[in-house]
């Protein structure tokens, strides 16, 4: 056995005989194994559920009756997005930005169904999710165990007599960082089996191998950090004090005030303000519904001499399908506009609080472990983007429906009568428009490109502690 | 000849103060010395400069002739060294507190010989299971001596080694001491035990403020004589 592989061993041996050490261990390790089964349990459902009601949805939508087509129009569909299989792990924005969106006319919903009830059906226990734990919890525990590895040797008289038999004060100090990598190393097999299922799940094996790696890089930061503090410090009371602090302004302090700094630095209005913004210039658009509508002028004139007729009832379609068409058309211009200034917003927001990472690896790996799920902004945006094109997809063929398949006489007659009603109708197989969605997370590679900044950031972190570790080992004194 | 322990003019300055100052003497193979000073006379400093823990601001440190600053390694493998709180691992048994330090110094001892070494050193069968905690500081220092043994290094640092023993310990531990001199070690003590260093010491240097500024050698097979060390300390002391 090799002398690190020695000094590893024992202090594993004190760290077995303390009841403190071992106590800390077992609650964590039972709370991230307990986090891991009701968070994988939680989304698995969620997973399943989203999928059928998906399904559902369609299903429900194909099996409409004879209806005018701006009727089905109205009546909308449902985009869900299922959790991705690294959900399991880091639920990451889901909670938040919602999970399904009610796609109708003329309008982009808000995402809904935020997961906030079933957080609060479980008093709260779903907050914690193993991501957090990981990011927060473990490096806590690594505190505990390492914060005076050295300066016990120091306090106790043993570093003397340590480094009398010979040894270097850097082979001690790489004996007692194997002791803390085995620490991580078994804390990395809950997070290995989370992995493992993922990819039973459908996950890419590079984008749950990634995840395993940047939490073990992250690890090894804290490590170095704990390890960095015990030989550079005097006292274990000060390491412990000090370490504390970091870590709280690593994992708490840092990342609200990144929140604070982005909202500041790009002030991003929040959907209802923009919706509001908007509705001023909505309606220089004109009433879709009333195809009288001066603002629809210019279009008449156009349609008119397009089919070489002089007025809209000698068209041989429908001109309040046309109508209908156009003005969803330009309705959709410029809620994508908004949209997507919004987005942008939101990603610049994003892109600095992941910048702040080079001041707490603990933002560095949130973001990274946020983009490797497939459960960060960038995704929800995606969401947001093909539910829009799915909207917009069946909403303007069924005014195609309306313009083509259904007689201009007979609409704006239909509410004569019954028959007037049932004959401005068209048949339910036009429903099949509806194409099928099924929304799916950006592929692994992808993934991991939009990561690798955080993971540069962790790499130069990483670097960073273990070099203070290299140049105060090699600068031990009693 | 080479001595196996030298320092030649050493001084020491920690934090701008003068802890040592022109220190020199040797000490030969066989031979026990012992630095004799009160508190702060700069006794346990100079230990630390042979181990290589303290550069010395000047003069230098010769261990088996060799400058200790040039070659830590080879001092110190050289050296078995026992500090003043008999340091080892209280969550550890004897056996294990044995097996790791002699791993950490490149040795190894079946069970065997570490019950051989602890038998020489009397330190009680059945406490050799149970952890340091739960020992007294004699035992504590008998299973450091131990370590000691089976190292089986040509020099031997001892730092306050009887502190806190009871007088039948301290007559156990010198009875030891003696024996390993004979054996052919070499031993560096450092003390303020007056009784204890002349009790057991072929020669006792008295240290004062970082300066050497007495010599007492055993003559004609006599023990050196406490009263006259006890007058100069006390002497000097009072300076």
């Amino acid at each position: 056995m090799s002398t690190i592989t020695r000094i590893a061993r024992e202090e594993w041996r004190l760290w077995l005989r303390s009841r403190v050490v071992v106590a800390a261990a077992l609650i964590v390790a039972v709370l991230i194994a307990a986090t891991s089964m009701l968070t994988a349990g939680r989304i698995a459902d969620e997973q399943s559920q989203r999928t059928q009601q998906q399904i559902a949805a369609e299903q429900t939508f194909f099996a409409q009756p004879d209806r005018h087509p701006h009727r089905m129009v109205h009546y909308g569909h449902y985009a869900f997005r299922p959790p991705p299989p690294l959900a399991v792990f880091e639920p990451g924005v889901d909670a938040v930005t919602g999970q399904s969106i009610f796609l109708e006319g003329h309008r982009q919903n808000t995402a809904m169904f935020a997961d906030t009830k079933a957080a609060a059906d479980l008093g709260g226990f779903a907050a914690l999710t193993p991501a957090s734990l990981y990011q927060l919890l473990l490096p806590l525990l690594l505190i505990v165990l390492g914060h005076a590895m050295f300066l016990r040797e120091r306090e106790s008289g043993t570093l003397a007599v340590m480094l009398a038999q010979g040894q270097s004060g850097t082979k001690l100090a790489l004996g007692k960082a194997a002791a803390l990598l085995a620490v991580i190393a078994i804390f990395m097999v809950p997070l290995v089996f989370v992995a493992v299922y993922s990819i039973s799940l459908g996950e890419s094996a590079l984008a749950a191998g990634s995840m395993v790696a940047g939490y073990f890089v992250y690890l090894c930061i804290w490590g170095a950090i704990v390890l960095a503090a015990s030989i550079l410090l005097k006292q274990r009371s000060v390491s412990l004090g000090a370490l504390i602090f970091v870590w709280l302004f690593a994992a708490l302090i840092v990342p609200r005030f990144a929140i604070n700094a982005s909202s500041a630095a790009i002030d991003a209005p929040g959907k209802i303000e923009s919706d509001l913004v908007m509705l001023a210039e909505q309606r220089k658009l004109g009433d879709g519904h009333n195809a009288a509508d001066p603002a629809f002028m210019q279009l008449q004139a156009e349609v008119l001499e397009q089919y070489e007729v002089e007025t809209i009832e000698e068209l041989p379609i429908n001109w309040r399908g046309v109508v209908a068409s156009y003005s969803e058309a330009e309705l959709t211009d410029l809620l994508n506009s908004y949209a997507e200034e919004r987005m942008g917003l939101e990603a610049s927001q994003s892109r600095i609080f992941g910048l702040f990472g080079l001041a707490s690896p603990t933002i560095a790996i949130s973001s990274a472990s946020r983009t490797l799920a497939g459960t960060d902004l960038a995704t929800h945006h995606r969401f947001l983007r093909e539910s829009e094109a799915l909207r917009f997809g069946f909403v303007q063929a069924l005014n195609e429906k309306h313009a083509t398949e259904l007689d201009y006489a007979a609409d704006i007659n239909r509410n004569a009568d019954a028959e007037a009603s049932r004959r401005a109708r068209v048949n339910a197989s036009a429903w099949q428009v509806l194409d099928e969605f099924r929304f799916e997370p950006d592929g692994a590679d992808a993934r991991l490109e939009r990561a690798l900044l955080s993971f540069v950031i962790l790499l130069a972190w990483l670097t960073a502690a273990g070099g203070i570790v290299y140049g105060a080992a090699r600068r031990v004194r009693l | 000849m080479t001595s196996p322990l030298e320092a030649r003019s050493l001084v020491l300055v920690r934090e701008g103060n003068t802890v040592l100052d022109g220190v020199s003497f040797t000490a030969e193979q066989g031979e026990i010395f012992a630095l004799l000073g009160g508190n702060g006379a700069g006794k346990s400093s100079t230990l630390l400069t042979f181990l290589g823990f303290l550069d010395p601001s000047g003069g230098e440190v010769l261990v088996n002739g060799t400058s200790v600053t040039s070659d830590i390694a080879a001092a110190r493998n050289a050296i078995a060294y026992l500090p003043e709180a008999a340091s080892l691992y209280g969550h550890m048994t004897a056996y294990e507190n044995l097996d790791y330090f002699l791993d950490l110094a490149g040795k190894s001892a079946s069970k065997d010989e570490i019950d051989a070494a602890l038998d020489r050193v009397a330190l009680p069968q059945e406490a050799r299971t149970r952890r340091l905690q739960s020992y007294s500081k004699g035992m504590r220092q008998k299973t450091a001596i131990a370590l000691a043994l089976l190292r089986e290094t040509p020099i031997l640092l001892l730092d306050e080694p009887t502190s806190g023993l009871d007088p039948v310990a301290i007559d156990e531990f010198h009875d030891l001491v003696k024996t390993l001199a004979e054996g052919g070690q070499t031993v560096l003590m450092v003390t303020h035990d007056v009784y204890g260093a002349c009790q057991v010491a072929d020669r006792v240097g008295l240290l004062r403020h970082g300066k050497l500024v007495g010599s007492f050698a055993a003559e004609n097979g006599k023990r050196i004589d406490t009263e006259t060390v006890h007058a100069a300390f006390a002497e000097r002391q009072a300076v």
